[in-house]
């Protein structure tokens, strides 16, 4: 121990003596109330959380002392557990897309405006956030419900349709509800890389022949994808591990993983079931989320290629 | 191909950047727009560009109007103030962009993006990112990227801005070259005088968005029209006098002249100076000796709006002035100065 800190990696506790925090010295000591704070309140419980999946526990009480990989055996062989599981990636994937697809123009039109329409655009992006997410779900359901929802009395008001249409209770309403309540999420970083941009890249793909659109494709669009990698992390797990949404969007029956895991721990208080699915949601998010940030990085190459 | 700009004007909102620019380039003519900055002249370029629309006047290439083109339509390349390389593509495919998008087959791309990459001297460095180039790199990029696909007609904005001094008089002087050799009709933006001297057969220059003169560099060096190109274009010393019968005096040389007042335009190396101080003449004292090799100058207090500066020719084992010495200042050939009116205009 001794040694170590003594000769061999003789940089850091130079620099130390000398009253020199270094780069990573410096930030540590400013982040320990935070990271205390989260140490306490977040890793701590749900370390315990997780533990839950090693044990079983019936009434409360531990049962058996030794850790035990037999819940996690029983839940990756059980079909039910990958139908719910390939529905929740779905719907993130489905959201996320549609996200990308949606944000992009208003990305677009916020970093061709100029002046006083761009606060007003960035309000208007922003705003939804001040309300809680649960009371803009629940005005999904008024809008999107049954004979007497906007949408369905409006469509029969004007005789387009006779009978009203089923959207509440489906896919389309819980692909609806993630899309809008996620939408920032996406619109936010594609802004930076926008607004950010050199014009004068385009002008150069347009003096070489190229039309507007082509443009766009070529030039545009894969210089932006550092922004979309990150919109579509934030997007992918926020859509994957809401379990409101689904909840109250997509009826009783509908489930997925996150909603699983609020079932089993709080309605059934099957907390090992509950902790099992927690983890597995957690890894494959964690799993999922790196491999968006490996492809965004490996696109895009050309980044670390400059330093 | 040959251009012609007719009586181009352009407005921001409420600010006119351009009124009334005209000029024409010969083909395989250099011209540049040599000015300083915000005179308007990058935006006549872009507008010859097509990155933006004049509000009246025209634009022929090669006697077609392509006042309303849009840029992709004209067939003129172009080369940024930085570049403007594609980051997230090599080299080779930074030059082979242009071709790419017309559809050319992958044999002739191949051929033709190696023969620009040759050409500029980039052939090593095909598989890098532009992030991985210095700027002269980039700027050679920058320009096979333009010259692939052979436009008759290319423009620069202020490209030499991003490299250091030494590499700007190699670069300027490879593509005046290159420029010649490819038989190219050429229009630069810049607002350095050297450089402009360098790389152009014709010079505009401009200020507050009009041409103020163009011509061939010695033309607009010998007989500045106005003031300000007289004072953009080298060293010039404006001596102002009150107009007498038709002349003004300046020592023992009479320039006619009209109006009240007048202002000669004398350059630095059509004075001589000799030492003392005759009765008469026009004196002065020297208040700065700037010895450079085989010419001195010498800044001198003659009594003027500004100080008077003065070139001569230096030979081994001359004596030179020293700061503090009476001179008697004349004008060697009354001939090569310019009078000008001393209107309203500075």
């Amino acid at each position: 121990m001794t040694d170590m800190t003594g000769s061999d990696s003789g940089g850091a506790p130079r620099a130390r003596t000398r009253g020199d925090p270094g780069p990573i010295g410096g930030s540590l000591m400013s982040a320990v109330p935070a990271l205390a704070f989260l140490g306490a309140l977040f890793v701590v419980p749900l370390g315990f959380l997780l533990s839950f999946a090693f044990l079983t526990i019936e009434r409360g009480d531990i049962v058996s002392g030794l850790p035990t990989l037999r819940h996690f055996f029983e839940t990756l062989t059980d079909d039910l557990f990958w139908i719910v599981a390939w529905r929740s990636f779905w719907v993130g994937v489905v959201s996320t897309i549609l996200c990308v697809v949606f944000a992009y123009p208003v990305a677009w039109v916020y970093s061709e405006l100029k002046g006083a329409w761009r606060p007003i655009v960035l309000v208007l992006v922003v705003a939804p956030l001040l309300t809680s997410a649960v009371v803009r779900t629940y005005a999904w359901i008024v809008i999107l419900g049954g004979r007497y929802g906007l949408i369905n009395s409006l469509l029969i008001d004007l005789g387009l349709i006779g009978r009203p249409l089923r959207i509440l209770n489906t896919d389309i309403a819980v692909i609806i509800g993630m899309v809008q309540i996620h939408l920032p999420f996406m619109i936010l970083p594609l802004i930076s890389v926008l607004d950010g941009r050199d014009r004068a890249r385009e002008e150069a793909s347009l003096a070489l022949g190229a039309s507007r659109i082509v443009t766009f494709f070529r030039v545009t669009l894969p210089l932006s994808v550092p922004g979309i990698a990150a919109g579509a992390s934030l997007v992918f797990a926020l859509s994957y591990t809401n379990f409101i949404i689904p909840q109250l969007l997509g009826g009783g029956n509908y489930t997925t993983l996150a909603l699983q895991v609020y079932e089993f721990i709080i309605v059934i208080l099957d907390w090992t079931e509950g902790a099992v699915r927690a983890t597995l949601l957690l890894l494959s998010c964690f799993a999922i989320v790196l491999l968006i940030n490996k492809l965004g990085a490996w696109y895009t190459r050309w980044l670390e290629a400059g330093r | 191909m040959h251009i012609e700009i007719d009586r181009v004007s352009k407005n921001f909102g409420r600010q006119t950047v351009l009124s009334d620019c005209s000029v024409a380039i010969p083909k395989g003519d250099v011209l540049s727009l040599l000015g300083p900055s915000g005179c308007g002249k990058t935006t006549l370029l872009r507008a010859i560009a097509g990155f933006n629309t004049p509000d009246r006047g025209s634009i022929r290439i090669g006697g077609q109007d392509v006042t309303d083109l849009p840029p992709n339509q004209r067939k003129v390349g172009f080369v940024f103030q930085h570049y403007a390389l594609f980051p997230h593509l090599d080299v080779r495919r930074n030059v082979s962009y242009g071709l790419d998008i017309r559809g050319v087959g992958a044999d002739q791309i191949r051929t033709r993006t190696d023969r620009m990459l040759d050409l500029v001297g980039m052939s090593t460095f095909a598989g890098r990112y532009p992030g991985q180039l210095s700027g002269g790199q980039q700027q050679r990029v920058a320009i096979a990227r333009a010259l692939v696909l052979e436009p008759e007609v290319l423009l620069l904005d202020e490209p030499f801005n991003a490299l250091d001094a030494q590499l700007r008089g190699t670069m300027q002087i490879e593509l005046r070259k290159l420029v010649k050799r490819l038989e190219m009709t050429a229009i630069f933006v810049t607002h350095d005088q050297h450089e402009a001297l360098t790389l152009s057969d014709t010079l505009a220059v401009m200020n507050g968005g009009r041409i103020e003169q163009s011509g061939s560099p010695l033309a607009l060096y010998d007989k500045p029209q106005t003031g300000f190109v007289a004072g953009f274009i080298g060293t010039a010393n404006m001596v102002n006098r009150t107009v007498e019968d038709g002349v003004i005096h300046i020592g023992a040389v009479r320039l006619s002249a009209t109006g009240s007042k007048a202002r000669a335009v004398i350059r630095p190396e059509n004075i001589e100076i000799t030492p003392g101080a005759a009765s008469d003449d026009w004196r002065g004292k020297v208040t700065f000796v700037r010895p450079l090799g085989p010419i001195v100058e010498y800044q001198l207090e003659a009594g003027e709006a500004a100080p008077v500066t003065v070139i001569a020719l230096r030979r081994a084992g001359d004596d030179l002035l020293l700061p503090g010495d009476d001179v008697t200042l004349s004008v060697r050939d009354p001939a090569a100065c310019t009078v000008l009116a001393v209107g309203d205009q500075a």
